[in-house]
């Protein structure tokens, strides 16, 4: 197999099943299908790990006790009380991400969190479902967030504009994190390797880069998936105990 | 566990004797495990803080900036929309770097690993009430 010369060939989006509703283009791309693999195996694993729960775990009961503690811990520590209500979403959130970015480091596979559209559709959920409940929770008084108190009046007139504009980026920088973190990773993966043919006898060292530059993708697919999660129990953390 | 094979020595134990004792050291354990847990992701929550203050900066400042050429865009108010809201941008870029750093708005288990071990039950539990509220000045 041909090792791509084109860096960013890889993040191309391709029709497996074109459909056409309308004027809109609904095809199932490898995107989407890499994304469906993602939410199988995350099923799959949970289904498999429980199937026969023991108090004893097994391999695959204890993979998947890690993964509901870690969850667990994280939005205990990060909530507190009242957090358990959103771990179904954070749990779900974390394992999607986690298993997209790690199905990217495949070889030949797709990796759909590089693509923007993807991550900001996660990020945008994130956004509406805390300023939901922010809203749902506290009412108007939710507002009370963008209004730092123990400021001078004249002042507001400049923070609170603040407020608001770091309060709307976060969907963008939450979703351009990822997104930028994979794309990036990945892009450079695939330079090294057509250094690495082209040059030959030299290819030693780009190769050698790869090697390593592969294990730092391994730890920055799993830590931007815990990155994400974390934002998502901050932010949520925020819209329950308003300050 | 060390004391269990002169235990055996004697007559057949009570298997309630000592239940107390491995009760506390049970406990003692599971207080002292934590720790070594906190210290893993004492390292993770460091390195996850690193990568995601970088990506705020340059985030805020892009986009407010694109807004403001949008709203230049739209209203013909060149250059003064895109001014103002480069700096804006700018201001809330810090502030969020400035508060993914100082912990502020964040729960009091997230920023300090150091006193989160000790008190477990109450680590976490408690957000912090009021982030705004270190106005002593």
């Amino acid at each position: 197999m041909a090792i791509e010369l084109h860096p960013l060939e890889q993040f191309t989006i391709e029709r497996i099943i074109p459909i056409h509703i309308g004027g809109l283009d609904v095809s199932y791309t490898n995107a989407a299908l890499t994304m469906t693999i993602a939410v199988v195996f995350v099923t799959a694993l949970m289904v498999i790990a429980t199937r026969s729960a023991a108090l004893v775990p097994g391999r695959w009961q204890s993979v998947a006790e890690m993964l509901y503690e870690f969850v667990a811990d994280m939005v205990d520590s990060n909530i507190g009380q009242g957090g358990r209500q959103f771990f179904p979403f954070v749990f779900t959130l974390f394992t999607f991400i986690l298993f997209a970015n790690l199905l990217g480091m495949i070889p030949f596979s797709y990796t759909t969190t590089s693509q923007i559209i993807v991550t900001f559709a996660l990020a945008a959920v994130v956004f509406i479902l805390v300023t939901a409940i922010g809203i749902i929770r506290h009412g108007f008084h939710f507002l009370s967030l963008f209004v730092p108190h123990g400021v001078p009046k004249f002042l507001l007139l400049l923070l609170v504009p603040i407020e608001l504009l770091s309060y709307f980026i976060r969907p963008f920088t939450l979703s351009i994190r990822l997104f930028a973190n994979m794309l990036a990773g990945h892009t450079m993966l695939a330079i090294f390797g057509g250094f690495a043919a082209s040059i030959g006898v030299f290819a030693l060292f780009p190769t050698g880069i790869n090697v390593l530059l592969v294990g730092l993708e391994f730890l920055v697919a799993v830590l931007q998936a815990y990155v994400f999660a974390i934002l998502t129990c901050l932010y949520l953390n925020e819209a329950v105990h308003l300050h | 566990m060390v004391a269990l094979p002169e235990m055996s020595e004697r007559e057949p134990p009570d298997p309630l004797a000592h239940l107390g004792e491995r009760i506390d050291k049970a406990r003692a354990d599971r207080v002292r495990r934590p720790s070594a847990v906190v210290d893993r992701s004492a390292m993770q929550q460091g390195l996850g803080l690193g990568l995601r203050i970088g990506i705020e900066l340059v985030v805020a400042i892009s986009l407010a900036t694109g807004l403001g050429w949008a709203i230049d865009h739209w209203l013909g108010t060149r250059p003064w929309g895109i001014i103002v809201l480069f700096f804006l941008g700018v201001a809330a870029g810090m502030l969020n770097v400035y508060r993914a750093v100082s912990g502020i708005s964040t729960p009091v288990g997230y920023r300090r690993p150091d006193g989160y071990g000790q008190s477990e039950d109450g680590a976490g539990k408690q957000p912090s009430q009021a982030p705004w509220d270190d106005d002593e000045n």
